[in-house]
């Protein structure tokens, strides 16, 4: 069944879209992902233009990761105080990425961009959770008792000035971290179109050592505020927000993230990170792929943006 | 006023040619209609070549070639040229095309250079290449090339063709044509044009009008994506929480 979308000016089988987006939703709830690194692509590649994807993800991330925050809220799992400084820091990022985004595809080196920022960031994360997965599971073959670092040990980041105290996440740290995280992962969220979650919560618990029930709390309602402000700038900035295509993957990953979260409650953590971390890799090498290899076309065409 | 009449039918007369014909066509619809089942559309062009309204003709004498020459709506359009730098793949190189036809088809009955001469063709915009010339603002050599690669990546997106058997004259003086409008076609008011060709020259040209439009609810959409862009982000933002609060109540209880 083929359905028109009015701002994408094209029509595309229904059964496809929420496919997609049932599948990206399925991953996304086993893993507790965003899954933006993954439809993006995947939309460009069935020809939706992709100022018109970009746009359109980020509504549907936005869905996704809504149930998740509130499921998080009601167990209590958010610290709303940091939360707020990582959205407010965040959206200002997102400012600054959309502008980005923009001068970008004008300059036609928007695909470039991206490619090297899913490798390197994909790339990075994920090898590292890779290495650490592995070894905790092979530890746990073995019979030792993996020792857990302590939330109060420190680092330098704790002597920074301007030192503000969340009760929530037991913490008394300076905001400058905090708030030069919530602006790198809105810039980066929103050239990239993704959440983010996956550099947000390795930052917070790693370097500002919030305790990890709180983690993913707090940075899915940093992606709720972020996404939010996202999808309004590319609306208002471009105009290539497709609510017929948001929706339809809206409908998909919703449904299909509560299957991947069921199926994620038998799997042992470890092994989540592990397979996490085989994705993030297997789009990483994809990406750095693009790069290198001779393109099957050397010639592209592109709309000029003053006339879309 | 019949003494003011006579004269100037006597000039008319006077000033027509021996043998004119005229052209008569018509589009099947003139407005297509985009709605969410929307998947492209046929369209049938046809017409007939008649002796000329005051000729004293009785019929029309072959044989004749005709062209049709769809445009869409104009746009500006960029093509870029990857090369290899560092090891890595870069778009360095690029062409503009300014207020370039999104959409161009042209239909012939024969083989274009069986019907007329290449400059015939080009000052008639009949070839392709007098739109990417006009239009670009790069030099000649690079609109060369940029402009074939042009012409080849919008056919693969099925917004340009050349058919040169597509017109079928089913008599001596009457033809039809088919195409088929894909479903990216940009919305927008398009043109046809007919050319009537005669021992390759043109012996009439008509142009008729057609426009691809949103109706209904996606033109409601585009509409209000572009009027006002805040509300229309702000209803996409309300939309997508509700959609996730759904979700989560559903199938958690």
């Amino acid at each position: 069944m083929q359905i028109y979308l009015p701002i994408a000016e094209l029509s595309v089988n229904l059964f496809f879209l929420v496919g997609i987006g049932g599948a990206v939703g399925f991953l996304s709830g086993l893993f507790g992902i965003g899954g933006g690194f993954l439809l993006t692509p995947l939309l460009i590649f069935s020809g939706v233009p992709a100022s018109v994807a970009v746009a359109s993800v980020a509504g549907q991330i936005l869905a996704a990761s809504t149930s998740g925050a509130l499921g998080h809220y009601r167990r209590g799992g958010v610290d709303l105080h940091l939360a707020l400084y990582l959205m407010l820091s965040g959206i200002l990022g997102a400012v600054g990425g959309v502008e980005a985004f923009d001068w970008l595809r004008d300059a036609g080196q928007l695909d470039v961009v991206i490619s090297v920022g899913f490798l390197v960031l994909l790339g990075s994360v994920g090898s590292l959770m890779l290495v650490e997965s592995t070894c905790s599971l092979l530890k746990s073959r073995k019979g030792v008792v993996v020792r857990e670092r302590l939330p109060n040990q420190h680092n330098w980041i704790h002597g920074l000035p301007l030192r503000v105290r969340f009760k929530k996440s037991r913490l008394y740290i300076s905001v400058l971290p905090v708030l030069s995280i919530g602006l790198f992962i809105g810039f980066v969220g929103s050239l990239l179109s993704v959440g983010g979650g996956f550099i947000m919560v390795p930052a917070l618990v790693y370097l500002l050592r919030v305790p990890g029930s709180v983690a993913i709390g707090t940075s899915l309602a940093q992606v709720v505020a972020m996404m939010a402000a996202i999808t309004i700038l590319h609306a208002v900035q471009s105009q290539s927000v497709d609510i017929l295509l948001a929706f339809c993957l809206m409908v998909g990953g919703t449904v299909g993230a509560q299957f991947g979260a069921s199926v994620g409650k038998q799997l042992r953590g470890e092994q989540l990170r592990g397979l996490l971390a085989l994705l993030m890799l297997a789009v990483a090498i994809r990406f750095g792929l693009s790069l290198i290899v001779a393109p099957a076309d050397v010639f592209s065409i592109a709309a000029l943006g003053a006339a879309r | 006023m019949i003494r003011l009449l006579g004269p100037l039918l006597l000039a008319m007369l006077l000033v027509a040619p021996a043998s004119a014909e005229r052209l008569v066509s018509q589009l099947s619809n003139d407005s297509i209609e985009i709605t969410s089942s929307f998947a492209g559309e046929r369209m049938t062009f046809f017409g007939s070549v008649a002796p000329d309204a005051g000729s004293d003709q009785k019929f029309v004498s072959g044989p004749f070639h005709v062209v049709i020459v769809v445009l869409g709506p104009t746009q500006n359009r960029v093509a870029r040229e990857k090369t290899h730098n560092f090891g890595i793949w870069l778009n360095t190189d690029k062409v503009e095309f300014y207020n370039f036809p999104s959409y161009l088809h042209v239909l012939s009955s024969s083989r274009l250079s069986d019907i007329a001469d290449v400059t015939t063709l080009t000052t008639s915009g009949i070839l392709p290449e007098s739109y990417t010339l006009a239009s670009s603002t790069g030099d000649w050599w690079k609109t060369e090339i940029f402009s074939r690669e042009l012409m080849r990546l919008m056919s693969k997106d099925g917004l340009f063709g050349m058919q040169e058997n597509g017109v079928n004259f089913l008599s001596d003086n009457f033809y039809s044509a088919r195409l088929t409008l894909p479903s990216n076609a940009p919305p927008g008011p398009y043109i046809a044009l007919t050319f009537l060709f005669k021992d390759g020259n043109i012996i009439a040209r008509k142009s008729e009008g057609f426009s691809v439009r949103k109706i209904g609810f996606e033109r409601f959409i585009a509409l209000a994506a572009v009027q006002s862009p805040l509300l229309y982000g702000v209803i996409c933002v309300i939309l997508a929480l509700f959609t996730g609060w759904l979700g989560g109540a559903l199938f958690k209880r």
